[in-house]
């Protein structure tokens, strides 16, 4: 098989100029990782880079060789970093932050409203305490509006999103229509009493042909409907601002120099899974324009062994002990037999793949022998990812 | 191996994306029903892996049988909200009417949490079952999503319950969360890699269960454990032959010669080895007391089902992980 990876390069042309890459595919192929070597290419172009993940899990640390993120943007040093940072690098920067889904809500909730009160009210409100801190059914919306900040402040150049593995990811896709639900009008005016009336708070929700209150009521107990009532009232301004927020997010989303990038490794199941994504993205009227397949065993061949059946190891080195080269090399080959086995069957997964998506979009990272937790193996790995623009360190 | 599991009916296995957490939850519900024990897998996805790694076409929330005492089902959070909302309502046409309304369905695709509560109901429901007069199942195994969620996932039902504090929904919200946190009733097992994030973030888990659900994993299951490619003995011999032969990039391999692809197979395979060494000794040694470690082998050469069974059956102590490359 022709290794084509010198031919096309489809990621450098696209980091060039895309203002948002948004990074996704299944779990556990080193999604967050890729994104960040995706983040450092662009640095190494000279760009302003920020790589947000929204996964509530501390990778994104981990592979920039840091004790945490954060919920605002960190610079990372590469001066501190690297022995040599390459002339590319311009002016480049290079940024990464976690999503603390509580602490955007409530800076949200701080910047929108009315009064100095209502962040206080919505503190001790039992639902917004829950929604914030607890629940995850919000987390991706906070993410949007994260990258919404980030995305229309000025200072960066390209925005990478790393997502959650597929099925919370496709949720998060989902969410600027998700959210507008949530907040949508015509269901908050059942929950929101109206000020022209008296009575009691409960008592007023419970508008004639409201038979389905009584009965939500009814299953989640009064209190609940009460708490929810009190929530709505008190989101009641922020209704507005996250509902435009939202056709933004949609808005951004569909903007030319926002590029879909899938993230898989060459595990039958995962390509699957990768394939599955492709999919939903297009259901979504979105595009996969690269897909990046990482931890691809080299080429072994079953087929070697035949070959090398005249080789005598003896031949290759002098002064061996050769009684133990016998054992030795049929331990070697046990190995490299079990190997190449799996390296054709990945082979056989990305040519399927091939054949669904096309070559041109494809790019294979190989299988390193390590984990990448230093800045200086990131580079190593984001040289697999645009071959076209080799580093100069 | 599994005995900490077979006394324990409700088995939740969770995971960082990727590590295979699906293929174990299959192996050890195949190690379960071997033993005799019937079981049910359940998954909350919409992509089911089961029916990938089972071949077999499932329809939304029906179970199917696929061995002897084994049985799968792809639960649906729709499906589940009607069975929940019958139980508050005099009948299925009201709960059809209550799903079917505009306001009602906005709230129960708005809401948070809506779907989780509804599917451990159902679990709940499976653990019920009978069947005459024993239970349906001796063990429900459900195949929750990946650790990062899986915290806010088991702590739902408290969480309900702090919210709702009276009436039927937060008897069974309470009861619920009892459940979950009963560690002699309920096992938590959490699917590791021998690779730096996947044990962090394994350690994360058990920490964070631990401050919010106040209560243990009970297992964790290192998946994919590389084997030594050669005696250590050989050692000193490998690296003469390693320093002889011309080295070439991970993704040069095809312009080697065969040579050189035997000894750089073997030292890619060295490597593996050796890095999960160093990360199966830092999970054992960052993990609480008591919780169990087991490490699962890595299988080479056969894939799909052949795979499950070869780990279900070293689970059950049927086959030796000294022979995991000779397979």
């Amino acid at each position: 098989m022709t290794d084509t990876s010198q031919i096309h390069d489809p990621i450098a042309p696209l980091l060039e100029t895309a203002r948002l890459v948004v990074c996704c595919g299944p779990g556990g192929v080193g999604k967050t990782t890729t994104a960040a070597a995706l983040g450092l290419r662009g640095v190494l172009m000279g760009r302003k880079v920020i790589v947000l993940t929204i996964d509530p899990a501390r990778r994104l640390a981990n592979s920039l060789g840091l004790e945490e993120l954060s919920n605002s943007p960190q610079q990372i040093d590469l001066a501190a970093n690297l022995s040599h940072v390459p002339d590319s690098v311009g002016d480049g920067e290079f940024w990464a932050m976690m999503l603390d889904q509580k602490k955007t809500l409530d800076d949200l909730v701080k910047r929108f409203a009315p009064d100095p009160g209502a962040f206080e009210r919505a503190q001790n409100n039992n639902i917004y305490r829950l929604l914030s801190s607890t629940l995850h059914g919000m987390q991706e919306y906070m993410a949007l509006d994260k990258l919404h900040d980030l995305y229309t402040g000025g200072h960066f150049d390209l925005v990478i999103l790393d997502t959650p593995p597929t099925k919370n990811a496709l949720e998060f896709l989902e969410t600027p229509s998700r959210a507008k639900t949530f907040f949508d009008e015509r269901i908050i005016k059942w929950f929101i009493p109206n000020r022209q009336k008296t009575g009691g708070l409960f008592s007023r929700i419970v508008d004639p042909g409201a038979v389905v209150i009584k009965l939500l009521s009814k299953i989640f107990g009064e209190t609940f409907i009460k708490e929810l009532t009190e929530f709505f009232e008190t989101l009641e301004f922020l209704q507005q601002a996250l509902q435009t927020r939202g056709e933004m997010i949609d808005f951004i989303m569909r903007d030319e120099q926002t590029h879909f990038f899938v993230i898989t490794s060459a595990d039958p199941r995962r390509m699957k899974e990768a394939l599955f994504f492709h999919e939903k993205l297009a259901e979504l009227g979105q595009k996969a324009e690269a897909f990046i397949i990482n931890r691809v065993i080299p080429e072994f061949s079953p087929g070697d062994l035949d070959d090398l059946s005249d080789t005598k190891l003896v031949d290759v080195v002098d002064d061996l002990p050769t009684s133990e080269l016998g054992p030795l090399r049929a331990e070697l080959e046990r190995t490299y037999l079990a190997l190449s086995k799996l390296a054709v069957r990945d082979r056989e997964a990305i040519e399927s793949l091939a054949k669904r998506i096309g070559a041109a979009s494809l790019r294979r990272v190989p299988m390193l022998g390590q984990d990448v937790h230093s800045i200086e193996q990131l580079v190593n790995l984001s040289s697999f990812l645009t071959p076209s623009r080799p580093v100069h360190a | 191996m599994i005995d900490p599991l077979l006394s324990r009916r409700l088995i939740f296995v969770t995971g960082k994306g990727g590590v295979g957490k699906s293929s174990v939850t299959a192996a050890l519900g195949l190690a379960l029903a071997d033993r005799g024990q019937r079981v049910l897998l359940v998954e909350t996805d919409t992509y089911s892996a089961m029916a990938d790694l089972f071949d077999r076409n499932l329809e939304n929330s029906k179970v199917a049988t696929v061995r002897k005492n084994l049985d799968i089902v792809n639960l649906h959070a729709e499906d589940a909200l009607v069975h929940a909302i019958k139980q508050f309502v005099p009948s299925d046409r009201v709960a059809r009417t209550v799903i079917q309304n505009r306001i009602a369905r906005v709230f129960f695709k708005a809401a948070p949490s809506v779907n989780e509560f509804s599917i451990l109901n159902m679990v709940r429901h499976y653990l019920e079952q009978k069947n005459g007069r024993a239970h349906a199942y001796d063990h429900v195994i459900v195949d929750l999503p990946a650790s990062g969620h899986a915290v806010t996932y088991l702590n739902v039902p408290d969480t309900l319950h702090g919210m709702v504090r009276v009436g039927r929904f937060a008897q069974i919200s309470k009861e619920l969360g009892d459940y979950i946190r009963d560690t002699s009733k309920t096992a938590l097992v959490a699917v590791c890699l021998p690779e730096e994030m996947p044990v962090n973030e394994t350690i994360e888990l058990a920490d964070a269960l631990h401050d919010t659900l106040g209560r243990k994993l009970t297992t964790t299951m290192l998946n994919m454990v590389h084997k030594q490619p050669f005696e250590p003995t050989h050692r000193e011999l490998f690296d003469v032959l390693r320093e002889s032969v011309p080295s070439h990039a991970p993704n040069k391999a095809h312009e080697a010669s065969p040579l050189s692809r035997l000894i750089h197979g073997n030292a890619l395979a060295l490597d593996w080895y050796e890095r999960d060494l160093i990360y199966v000794e830092q999970l054992r040694e960052r993990i609480q007391d008591g919780v169990e470690v087991i490490e699962l082998p890595m299988v080479y050469e056969q894939t799909g089902i052949a795979v499950l069974e070869k780990l279900a059956d070293y689970l059950n102590g049927k086959w030796s992980d000294s022979d995991s490359l000779a397979s």
